[in-house]
């Protein structure tokens, strides 16, 4: 379970890494599909600031760089990983800037994401829904739920 | 992680308490029946245990959330299952679901909220005023992340007052949610004098 501000990475075939209900979130998932090593994180907001030396995974410009290094500290190998990105919804259709969080995410997911030379191979991102990030490791399948619907492959 | 003394999270409560007090009378007079409010619950907790506190991550949940603004930045979070949301909307006499049921929680929270708001401003002295209210029925972790990711900020810690009202005479209820800014909390207390 990778919860809010949070982030795994794995390399034992069969584990699950979830993310459940991602709203305004991004969960994003990195992989080395030849070897079979993964990783999650479930990105809160775009940008620390600079906000301290904590190590705080909330932020995409802390979250994404750790995630690459956790996941080639599992034998995951730089060149050959790629990227999955789920979430960054408007939850609540209003037009606030401060709410519009979602779009903010998935820009600089995407920003770090191209910053460190991983390809975005799928994403199902923004619209006004939900959404539940499974990630399979070994096999290297990714599934995501919307609400209200049924579990689907991400290719 | 910021603790709070007991006495902290004490008055916290009571302000929660009166302001759900004050809250639960106007839904009373919108609904014209008594409500019952339940003890307020205040937690303090790092913001990837908030989620979980609220409930199942991906029950499905009808969300009424209100900015606050003025001398402290805040959500207002009314949470309500679909049975709460279809027997509300009943009393209502309108269906839940549609628009105008959309548009019927989103006046129980306009309501609700501004009450518990004028409560908790005239308890502290301080200005606050209400935003007006957007509603999303989607997964209960959507809804209450989305919330919580735009009040974070900086801080990793989550401050959650929690009040449920049950309408008599059904099984009608809500959750009455209130998420301050990251330094909020602490205004409220420095306001008590606490």
């Amino acid at each position: 379970m990778v919860r809010m501000g949070e982030l795994a990475a794995s390399a034992v075939a069969g584990d699950v890494l979830v993310s459940l209900g991602l709203g305004s979130c991004i969960g994003l998932a990195v992989l080395d599909r030849r070897v079979g090593v993964a990783g999650l994180a479930h990105v809160v907001l775009p940008d620390s600031g600079g906000h301290g030396p904590q190590r705080s995974y909330k932020f995409a410009d802390v979250a994404v760089p750790e995630l690459i290094d956790r996941v080639v500290a599992h034998g995951g190998r730089r060149p050959l990983l790629d990227a999955v990105l789920v979430g960054g919804a408007s939850m609540f259709a209003v037009t606030s800037a401060a709410l519009e969080v979602g779009q903010r995410n998935e820009a600089a997911v995407r920003d770090q994401l191209a910053k460190a030379g991983v390809p975005v191979r799928a994403a199902e991102t923004g619209g006004g829904r939900g959404r539940t990030i499974r990630v399979h490791v070994g096999a290297s399948r990714i599934t995501v739920r919307e609400a209200g619907g049924v579990e689907r492959e991400m290719q | 992680m910021t603790q709070y003394t007991d006495l902290q999270l004490d008055a916290l409560r009571e302000l929660a308490n009166v302001g759900s007090g004050t809250a639960s009378t106007a839904l009373s007079s919108m609904l014209g029946r008594s409500v019952d409010i339940s003890v307020p619950h205040a937690y303090v907790l790092p913001m990837a245990d908030a989620v979980a506190e609220v409930g199942d991550p991906e029950a499905d949940a009808t969300g009424v959330v209100l900015g606050v603004v003025g001398d402290m930045g805040a959500s207002v979070l009314l949470l309500f299952s679909p049975s709460d949301a279809a027997q509300m909307c009943a009393l209502l006499g309108v269906e839940a679901g549609t628009e105008i049921g959309d548009s019927a929680l989103m006046e129980i929270g306009n309501i609700m909220g501004a009450s518990y708001l004028t409560a908790l401003g005239m308890m502290t002295g301080m200005a606050l005023e209400p935003t007006p209210p957007a509603a999303a029925t989607d997964m209960l972790a959507a809804i209450v992340e989305t919330v919580l990711a735009e009040r974070a900020g900086a801080g990793d810690i989550a401050l959650l007052l929690d009040s449920q009202l049950a309408v008599e005479g059904s099984d009608a209820s809500v959750s009455f949610l209130l998420v301050p800014d990251a330094g909020g909390v602490d205004q409220l207390l420095a306001r008590l004098g606490l």
